[in-house]
């Protein structure tokens, strides 16, 4: 909406606006959940299991009960609730099995920090160890020990999702399009390939955390660092049968989510502790190794793509499979499954496609949202592909992409058709291969390849992301006026990190006609104070809640009219209004105050009209449909945003070490409503993209240890791994109802950046990468085409030749260091 | 327990610490100083970098009885008399913040890079904060707050309009 | 959170010393506290005292000396041997391995002795401290003894310190002055991450010297190779005293050939 309006007549949308609450996060005054106390709290631990499948024949909690100062501790067995956000198969903590290493077994409040500790320490837990299920393909096979023996028993959601009882499978999503044997046919050429990458970790630079409070009457309040309050409240009310209206969640300045704090995680558990407390309320945060396994992580993926091309270049057949690895619990990974199937094609037109993508259940930390839902990891199979497919056919591999792009008129997987308004990708692409002077070397990078001896190369990657969400998926915003004509802005649309509190003041200061100092949106969420919103995920924000804001200003505006209407003797059609006044359009001389009539307006005499002035905006998503089970053709996508990175490459030839000379992202984000903002959502996604690419993964060993669980083994980028230069424009094609015709960003920038990064090393050196992140060592090994570096479930002995015995434990208890 | 007496952003304290408090918990929980926090509590991170005797550390890694007789300086000395320093002053202007969690540690160490190269190259400030984790802005905006302050800045880095 | 201890700071040597003669068998010595902290944290060590040893009185900084070299005290950082124009005047090697350990700010904290007495095969240090045929000054009650670097460790972890001794002083010889030394690591990201090999050439009066890390139980000395060896001599020499083994960070593979790329290159760099 409002997706026409002249650039030249915008005071703040379109502009760089400074962030909203910048000041208190500079100043260290912002205060977030990992900060707060609450009198009489207590802090709480948890016992985690050292192995990845194992019986529980026992715990001992005497000894950890008898030391003083504990207040409560719980084990599985005492507690009857299950979670789930899809598929409910998770209990609060493990009972009668462990799935997987790190899983909590047992609890513990107490009045410190360190008699918690104490106490878990005490905890005695007696395992069988059963041989666990690591690797997700090997689960798929008909002897497979199954992790979820009741899987058929469990409650799912039955519109989305198709468990497999008997089998591993949590969810099988199937697309159909055309006819993809007579596309084969058809075919000059077919090309088949297989791309892997392991699970990651999101690293919020704060860690889990809730402080829950279960009083007396069942009022419960939970302050969490979390992304979606209501999701929060929603899956806990399910989980113990409350009302919605006795639980109220409250979430402060919150440390980074990116997925990560999407759903429900420890706020249930810290909730029991405290009801057996006797209604203390008890805080837990989780350390940064149980960041690692007790919390969840990004899935694995095992993508195949067997790809029909004309003689022409035309893709005419795609038969696509995908094999997510859950980990132990279902939890988002069967709707990043989902998603992920029906944009798993990228923003090419396949005509005859076939796409099965499974979520398998293994004994490993389980996989949840991460920015991205899907996209980073199986875009980093489709677009090598796509280059690898090029290289077979001969062909450009910028060119096969223009070739097979989406385009005005193209219809998707599910059947969408394309239009003038949903975006550009040909134009991304080409912007992406023109910042980074794609397919030749200039004088200056041919200089430097003879006087380095390294190797320069440059590639292309493009992406989409439509957001994964209900088709019913809704918000609602209010604004308030206090009576000094300033206006408060309520909404539950979390401000994690990506300026969402900066974005909505400048669109209500826009709608409104106000200054933007008259404007403040809340940064504390609270299900009891603000309305709905149903998750702070999914790139959604911008489009969802940015339309109800402005319908809020527009309701605010019809109450203000009326009231100034009747003061003025005028019809709301000849009024107008500035930031302070309402007056008649034609008599400017004539009007009222906002301040005068913000909470009703008294005449001289003390008669009074109107009342306090509120404006709401109620705004839910249009003509989106769940898809078919059989055929996955429907109306999924909210909006698509297109995209594409190109990256210039410097690799040594000999030992495959490499340099990333330069990035350009380029996005078509309908309007970028605070291009700073946009900015940094460009960059920061693409070096958390860049992360993913070349250094984060999660290794195990046969038994199914996470052996790096922390900073020590777990690399991310530093501020000396960003490329030397960064190039972020945009392309702004207005989405038709996207607020000023804006649409979302925020996931984006991690897309396809390993991809680009891995093609740009092949036209570099020549190295065929199938696996990512792309280590030196991946590159020296592709390069003289020997097999991959056995280490995601590694066969290498643990530990190292540096480390010490002792930090080969595998307690998850305790850190292991270098 | 043990007996401490240090300035804290100048101002005096005497506390009586258990040896095995960390300075990182000591300024949280005794002082309440709630600016510095914790990443990893391994050193790793940066997110808990405080000034002690006017250079750098990790304050997860430092043992409060370390500080007797010390200065320790933390976020909350930043801002003066109610006003954002210029360095903080930089960082709101170039959006070097999303999350803010890593911002008080990072504006620490380039509060103390500034004071010992007060024009540092692009490099040296790369360097400079390499300690220092953040998982929202990927660098890039922090760096040009920081030429920014130190006079250096040629261009303000922008989204380009394709 | 760390588990309990006792903590002692003491101001004199004899005062030290006393401690480490009593308590030695279950105190840890404290100086920057960055290797300590992360292993009394991660559970890998329950010391029931901490012997702070910064405020022991003439521990602090470096000290030069024309005739015997250049002393590295307890309460010596990185980031004084970094600051140190000595140091880069007469010992550049020291000063390029410095600069490739750990973070500014981890710099700032973390000793030369912390780093070699915590005996990581990964040590940045230790490669420096070999090629220049650094001692180690070893004090206890019993008394003084002096051990050449090339002795110095004995496995991952382990050193030749008996319990109640504490290496109080490393001396680079003032013979070593003047050596041209190089370091290259190979890293996992350009930012700050442990050693994944580390090799150190120094050439000096026509010998030569190569030192390589996380390559072995300890790091590795390669010492009584000509100033005329040739580069596949050197290599030779290299990768015949190594034993890598393929772990979380790198296959044995890897490892070997960077070592091996890392030896040539250097060889020719330093021609």
């Amino acid at each position: 909406m409002l997706e026409n309006q002249d650039p030249a007549t915008l005071k703040y949308v379109g502009k760089g606006a400074l962030r909203a609450e910048g000041v208190e996060k500079m100043t260290g005054q912002a205060v977030y959940a990992s900060d707060m106390v609450m009198p009489g709290m207590l802090y709480a631990q948890v016992k985690k299991s050292p192995h990845a499948r194992a019986k529980i024949l026992g715990i001992d909690v005497s000894k950890a009960e008898a030391l003083p100062g504990v207040r409560a501790v719980l084990v599985g067995s005492e507690l009857d609730y299950r979670l789930g956000l899809y598929v409910v198969d998770k209990d609060i903590l493990a009972k009668g099995e462990v799935r997987h290493y790190g899983e909590a077994v047992a609890a513990v409040a107490a009045d410190t920090l360190e008699i918690a500790k104490a106490a878990v320490d005490l905890i005695e837990v007696k395992y069988e160890v059963l041989p666990p299920i690591l690797n997700h393909m090997d689960a798929l096979k008909k002897d497979a020990p199954l992790v979820h023996p009741d899987l058929g028993t469990y409650d799912f959601v039955k519109a989305a999702f198709t468990p497999v009882p008997g089998t591993n499978i949590a969810n099988l999503t199937k697309l159909r399009k055309g006819d993809v044997e007579k596309g084969f046919a058809e075919s000059e050429w077919i090309i088949e390939r297989e791309y892997t990458n392991p699970s990651v970790q999101h690293v919020p630079m704060e860690t889990h955390v809730a402080i829950v409070q279960w009083k007396t009457g069942d009022d419960v309040t939970i302050w969490t660092s979390a992304q979606s309050p209501f999701t929060v409240r929603s899956l806990f009310c399910y989980a113990f049968k409350l009302p919605l209206n006795k639980v109220r969640v409250v979430i402060p300045h919150v440390g980074g989510g990116f997925g990560g704090k999407a759903g429900i995680h420890i706020e249930p558990l810290v909730a029991c502790l405290s009801r057996k407390a006797g209604g203390a309320p008890v805080k837990f945060q989780a350390t940064r190794e149980e960041e690692f396994s007790l919390l969840p992580c990004r899935s694995a993926l095992t993508y195949r793509i067997k790809t029909g091309v004309r003689s022409d270049g035309k893709i005419v057949a795609q038969k696509m499979s995908m094999y997510w690895d859950a980990g132990a619990y279902a939890d988002y990974a069967v709707n990043v499954t989902r998603a992920s199937g029906y944009s798993g094609a990228g923003p090419y037109e396949i005509p005859n496609a076939w796409l099965d993508a499974y979520t398998i259940y293994t004994n490993k930390p389980y996989g949840t949202a991460y920015r991205g839902f899907g996209h980073v990891e199986f875009f980093w199979g489709l677009e090598r592909h796509m280059e690898l497919v090029a290289q077979a056919i001969g062909m450009d591999s910028l060119e096969f992409r223009r070739k097979n792009a989406l385009r005005p008129g193209s219809v998707t997987l599910t059947g969408e058709v394309i239009s003038e308004n949903s975006g550009n990708v040909l134009k991304c692409i080409n912007e992406a291969a023109a910042s980074i002077g794609y397919g030749s070397l200039s004088a200056d990078e041919k200089a430097r390849e003879k006087e380095t001896g390294r190797k320069i190369g440059k590639g292309i990657a493009a992406l989409h992301k439509a957001p994964a969400m209900p088709p019913f998926t809704a918000t609602a915003v209010i604004i308030r006026m206090n009576s000094d004509g300033t206006v408060l802005v309520n909404l539950a649309l979390t401000e994690i990190g990506q300026g969402s509190v900066t974005a909505y003041s400048q669109i209500v200061a826009e709608r409104l006609k106000f200054r933007l100092d008259q404007v403040k949106v809340t940064v504390e969420k609270d299900t009891d104070r603000d309305p709905y919103d149903w998750q702070t995920v999914a790139s959604k924000g911008i489009i969802l809640t940015g339309n109800a804001c402005i319908l809020a200003c527009d309701d605010l505006l019809k109450g203000a009219y009326e009231t100034a209407g009747q003061i003025l003797r005028a019809q709301s059609c000849d009024l107008d209004h500035d930031d302070t006044r309402v007056f008649v359009r034609h008599h400017p001389e004539q009007g009222v105050t906002f301040a005068s009539i913000a909470v009703g307006y008294a005449y001289p005499d003390g008669n009074a009209i109107g009342g306090p002035l509120i404006g709401v905006g109620r705004y839910v998503a249009q003509g989106l449909s769940n898809l078919d089970k059989e055929t996955g053709q429907g109306y999924p996508a909210l909006d698509w945003t297109y995209g594409a990175h190109g990256i210039v490459v410097e690799v040594d030839p000999a030992t495959g070490e490499f340099r990333i000379l330069k990035i350009a992202s380029i996005f078509d984000v309908g309007k970028a409503i605070n291009p700073d903002l946009v900015r940094g959502q460009c960059i920061g996604g693409m070096v958390q993209g860049l992360g993913t690419a070349v250094c984060e993964g999660y290794i195990y060993d046969q038994e199914g240890h996470l052996l790096n669980p922390s900073f020590t083994d777990n690399k991310i980028p530093t501020s000396k791994d960003i490329p030397d230069e960064i190039d972020c424009a945009v392309v702004e094609t207005p989405q038709l109802d996207g607020p000023y015709g804006a649409r979302g960003v925020g996931e984006h920038p991690m897309i396809s950046v390993a991809p680009a990064l891995g093609n740009a090393i092949q036209h570099a050196v020549g190295a065929e990468l199938l696996h990512m992140p792309i280590r030196a060592e991946d590159v020296w090994r592709a390069m003289r085409n020997s097999g991959p570096i056995d280490n995601w479930i590694t066969k290498t002995p643990s530990g190292s030749c540096r480390s010490d015995p002792a930090a080969r434990r595998h307690d998850p208890d305790h850190a292991i260091t270098p | 327990m043990t007996r401490i007496s240090l300035t804290v952003n100048g101002k005096r304290y005497e506390r009586d610490v258990a040896e095995n408090r960390t300075l990182l918990r000591f300024l949280r929980e005794d002082l309440g100083l709630i600016g510095t926090k914790e990443g990893c509590g391994a050193g790793e991170c940066g997110a808990c970098t405080v000034l002690f005797d006017g250079l750098t550390v990790n304050s997860c890694m430092v043992l409060a009885v370390e500080a007797d007789g010390r200065a320790v300086e933390t976020i909350e000395g930043e801002a003066k008399d109610g006003k954002l320093s210029d360095l903080q002053e930089a960082f709101q202007k170039h959006h070097a913040v999303q999350c803010g969690f890593c911002t008080p540690g990072m504006i620490m160490s380039t509060r103390e890079l500034l004071h010992r190269t007060p024009k540092p190259t692009v490099a040296e400030i790369k360097e400079g904060i390499e300690g220092n984790f953040c998982r929202c802005t990927g660098y890039q905006q922090i760096v040009e707050a920081v030429l920014d302050v130190s006079g250096q800045l040629e261009k303000k880095g922008e989204l380009r309009h394709a | 959170m760390l588990h309990g201890f006792r903590y002692a700071a003491p101001r004199s040597r004899s005062e030290l010393l006393d401690l480490l003669a009593e308590h030695g068998d279950h105190a840890k010595v404290l100086a920057g506290g960055t290797d300590l902290l992360v292993n009394i944290r991660g559970g890998n060590m329950k010391p029931g005292l901490v012997i702070d040893v910064k405020r022991v009185e003439g521990y602090g900084g470096l000290a030069w000396d024309p005739a015997e070299g250049l002393s590295l005290l307890p309460a010596a950082t990185i980031n004084d041997v970094l600051r140190d124009k000595r140091v880069r005047a007469n010992f550049p090697l020291l000063a390029v391995c410095a600069q490739d350990l750990a973070s500014y700010q981890i710099r700032n904290r973390a000793t030369v002795i912390g780093n070699v007495v915590n005996a990581s095969p990964c040590s940045d240090m230790a490669p420096a401290l070999l090629c220049l045929g650094a001692r180690a000054e070893i004090a206890s009650a019993r008394g003084s003894r002096s051990v050449l670097f090339s002795e110095f460790f004995t496995g991952v972890k382990k050193t030749v310190l008996a319990k109640d001794e504490i290496l109080e002083r490393i001396v680079v010889p003032a013979s070593a002055a003047g050596t041209k030394g190089e370091y290259r690591k190979l890293k996992r990201i350009n930012g700050h991450d442990l050693g994944i090999v580390g090799v150190a050439i120094a050439r000096k009066n026509g010998s030569l010297r190569i030192a390589v890390s996380s390559a072995a139980p300890t790091p590795v000395l390669v010492a009584g190779l000509p100033g005329t060896a040739s580069v596949d001599e050197a290599v030779a020499a290299v990768l015949a005293a190594v034993s890598p083994i393929s772990d979380v960070r790198c296959t044995k593979e890897y490892r070997l050939f960077m070592i091996e790329t890392f030896v040539r290159r250097l060889m020719e760099e330093m021609k």
